[in-house]
């Protein structure tokens, strides 16, 4: 006898068995006017780093140094996970969080994007991008944001792929393949909306690729512009490559972290990452533009129009791809940037002039480079097998998380890493899609040491908060004179902006790796911070690779 | 057999592909293989079943030839109630499974790569309950890099 199945239906969408109501309010519309002037309306945080120009300050101050030590949790959201998941050892919570009207929209590990209630923490809508199991992540299942305009909401998963989603219930409306996993790009920045369009950059240095930004059109997807960040034979700055063989095309020089925008230059300042292979340098000679460079690119055209490269020939692994802070001095349009090699750099931002150079951490023996710009390499990965230690170690002495700039008091608040590391040339042929280092690379796991510390805007150091770890998480300054700052050990801190002085913490539980952001609703400030340590360990803090994940976003407020 | 390169008896001989053997489950990865079928309309389908006892997926690996929609069916031929958790852009697909039932799930996944599905209850996963589509091909022109074709890695590079 046959017995017919029992009908067990159509699946379901997994977020149907949950809470989430699948809805979020319209919100006033954010588009390229509103972008514009995004830090005149600190209720929201409409960008990644809160304005075009990267400063992570708000103008809120209702939390201030007078009433921070009250500040406690309003709401948690805790993500997890279920199921199995690319680099399932290496997530982390590396976003920073948008927030429109009072709805929230955040990013996570594994191509996931939730909607909150920015007020109660309430999840009101979910999407899951499904991510291959294999896709290839150089430094973690991570992601780092997203970006709001028209209704709909962007962001780009490990593969390689940038979505667009409405912003009222997270329902596709379309999706674009932006990288070539089979080669090894991956993608996780925050895409950043400029006029009627979105730039992208592509991940995956360390796997040979040919790095490029790239402009969509905001409304269709279809693509406007592509640049690669490593000349093709015969385009300017092909000659820092050698002209035999194929290097440049393995060359790396990704973008992957998000830019600065001045509208005024109609210039896009993207930073760039490691040539590949990384410690070996034998087999791409020159100076390999436009690898740990600032590219001024014009938005419109996607032409360079002038670049910077902080450490010309890289043998230590120093992407450049962090945050490239515009701010004015004298009149002056700068740009403040904290490179991986320990050096922070301050340039003429019309045409990339060099103003001044000085070093922001303690330990650097890799090279010097003068307050002209010179740069003098002395300590680098030579012969093969022979292990050389230098400092700072390849997560650079600030690694992607970013610094903060106070502009009343032209102070830079930066999270510093002070770590060295071995590296051992080990020479490899390249194949597409695998690891392409050239070396074994050991981070040191005992002495190291960490702190938020402050400088003004001509390199001068004006205090400093030590921790016994590198810092890994970006910083946040507020016009409450506040500057707040999450360590690896979870603890997540208030610094008086002036003196440096320690005003309150809270332990979150697991270990800081991500950008907080700040804004109001109903008239109440709150500072959501995303907890979930995680990321490349292995290269920034080797010592705290066996601490705990978590998956939590926490918002502080003032009590009623 | 899915495990590259190891002689099939061996996987049997020591007892990985099945329950209560070598070990408590049976090890991800061992199980069989089967290969979506392409509509003539380019949709593409497959059938995905619990047989009795067994507390794995069958096929332990299902080949699509290229990223998109798939549909496929889901059979629970045990005389236990597990479920299945399946990848799919916008939402992971849930799928209640009743002893002796067969329902539908419509998947919408990007390629190359592959993804682990599973029966989500108890340790249903953990005991073999935990399989993987495989989605083959290349990303699209538009998408790959401007630069000379490179070397993939090869067979011998591997052995």
């Amino acid at each position: 006898m046959t017995l017919e199945y029992v009908d067990a239906g159509e699946a379901i969408n997994h977020g149907a068995l949950s809470n989430v109501s699948g809805t979020a309010p319209k919100t006033s519309n954010v588009d390229y006017e509103r972008l514009l002037t995004a830090r005149d309306e600190p209720n929201n945080w409409m960008t990644y780093f809160g304005a075009y120009d990267g400063q992570r300050y708000s103008l809120l101050d209702q939390i201030n140094t007078e009433n921070v030590k009250k500040l406690g949790p309003a709401w948690i959201f805790q993500a997890g996970m279920s199921g199995q998941i690319a680099g399932a050892s290496t997530y982390a919570f590396e976003a920073c969080p948008l927030v429109v009207d009072g709805v929230m929209y955040v990013t996570g590990w594994d191509g996931w994007f939730w909607c909150l209630n920015a007020e109660t923490g309430e999840e009101l809508w979910r999407y899951k991008h499904a991510v291959p199991f294999d896709v290839s992540l150089c430094c973690g299942n991570v992601n780092r944001g997203c970006a709001v305009a028209n209704g709909r909401v962007y962001f780009v998963t490990p593969n390689a792929q940038l979505v667009c989603l409405d912003a009222t219930n997270g329902e596709k409306i379309f999706q674009r393949t932006i990288g070539d996993v089979r080669a090894g790009e991956s993608a996780s920045l925050a895409p950043t909306v400029v006029k009627d369009t979105l730039i992208t950059g592509s991940a995956g240095g360390e796997f040979g690729v040919r790095g490029h930004v790239d402009c969509w059109d905001l409304e269709t997807g279809e693509q406007r512009w592509r640049t690669y960040m490593v000349p093709k034979p015969g385009e300017p700055g092909s000659e820092t490559w050698p002209d035999d063989g194929e290097a440049w095309a393995r060359g790396g020089g990704n973008h992957w972290c998000t830019g600065t925008y001045d509208p005024e230059l109609n210039l896009y300042y993207a930073g760039t990452g490691n040539p590949a292979p990384d410690f070996d340098g034998e087999v791409r000679e020159g100076d390999n533009l436009y690898t740990d460079s600032v590219v001024a690119l014009d938005v419109d055209t996607g032409e360079i129009k002038w670049h910077y490269q902080f450490t010309p020939h890289d043998l230590w692994d120093y992407d450049s791809t962090m945050e490239m802070t515009l701010f004015e001095r004298d009149g002056k349009k700068l740009l403040g940037h904290f490179d991986k090699n320990g050096y922070f750099f301050v340039l003429d931002r019309t045409n990339g002039e060099l103003q001044h150079v000085t070093p922001f951490v303690d330990r650097i023996d890799w090279g010097v480079i003068s307050r002209d710009g010179k740069v003098t390499p002395r300590k680098y990965p030579e012969k093969e097998g022979d292990p050389v230690h230098f400092y700072p170690g390849p997560a650079g002495a600030k690694e992607w998380t970013h610094a903060a700039y106070h502009p009343e008091h032209d102070l830079f608040y930066v999270p510093v890493a002070d770590v060295g590391a071995t590296a051992t040339r080990r020479r490899r042929e390249f194949r597409e899609g695998m690891p392409y280092w050239g070396a074994a690379v050991q981070v040191d796991i005992d002495d190291m040491a960490g702190s938020v510390s402050a400088f003004d805007s001509h390199g001068e150091e004006k205090w400093r908060h030590r921790l016994d770890y590198p810092m890994a998480a970006s910083i946040l300054t507020t016009a409450g004179n506040l500057v707040f700052a999450g360590t690896p050990t979870g603890e997540y801190l208030a610094l008086h902006a002036e003196t440096g002085e320690k005003l309150w913490e809270f332990q979150c539980g697991s270990g800081h790796h991500s950008s907080p952001s700040t804004y109001s609703v109903n008239g109440k400030q709150y500072i959501v911070v995303p907890v979930g340590w995680g990321g490349w360990l292995e290269g920034i803090i080797p010592g705290m690779l066996g601490a705990g994940h978590g998956s939590a976003l926490i918002a502080f407020a003032l009590p009623d | 057999m899915t495990m590259s390169d190891v002689p099939t008896d061996l996987v049997r001989d020591l007892g990985l592909d099945q329950q209560n053997a070598a070990t408590i489950g049976q090890v991800l990865g061992t199980g069989s293989i089967a290969e979506a079928t392409v509509r003539d309309d380019g949709t593409m389908e497959a059938t995905i079943r619990i047989r009795e006892d067994s507390m794995s997926w069958d096929p332990a690996v299902l080949v699509m030839p290229r990223g998109g929609e798939i549909e496929l069916t889901v059979i629970n031929d045990d005389k236990n109630t597990h479920a299945c958790l399946l990848p799919s852009n916008g939402d992971q697909k849930f799928l209640w499974l009743l002893n002796h039932s067969k329902g539908k799930a419509t998947l919408t996944l990007d390629g190359p790569g592959y993804y682990w599905y599973s029966s989500p209850g108890g340790n249903d996963e953990g005991r073999g309950l935990t399989a993987a589509i495989v989605v083959q091909g290349e990303v699209p022109p538009e998408a790959r890099l401007d630069r000379p074709e490179q070397p993939r890695p090869t067979k011998e590079d591997n052995s």
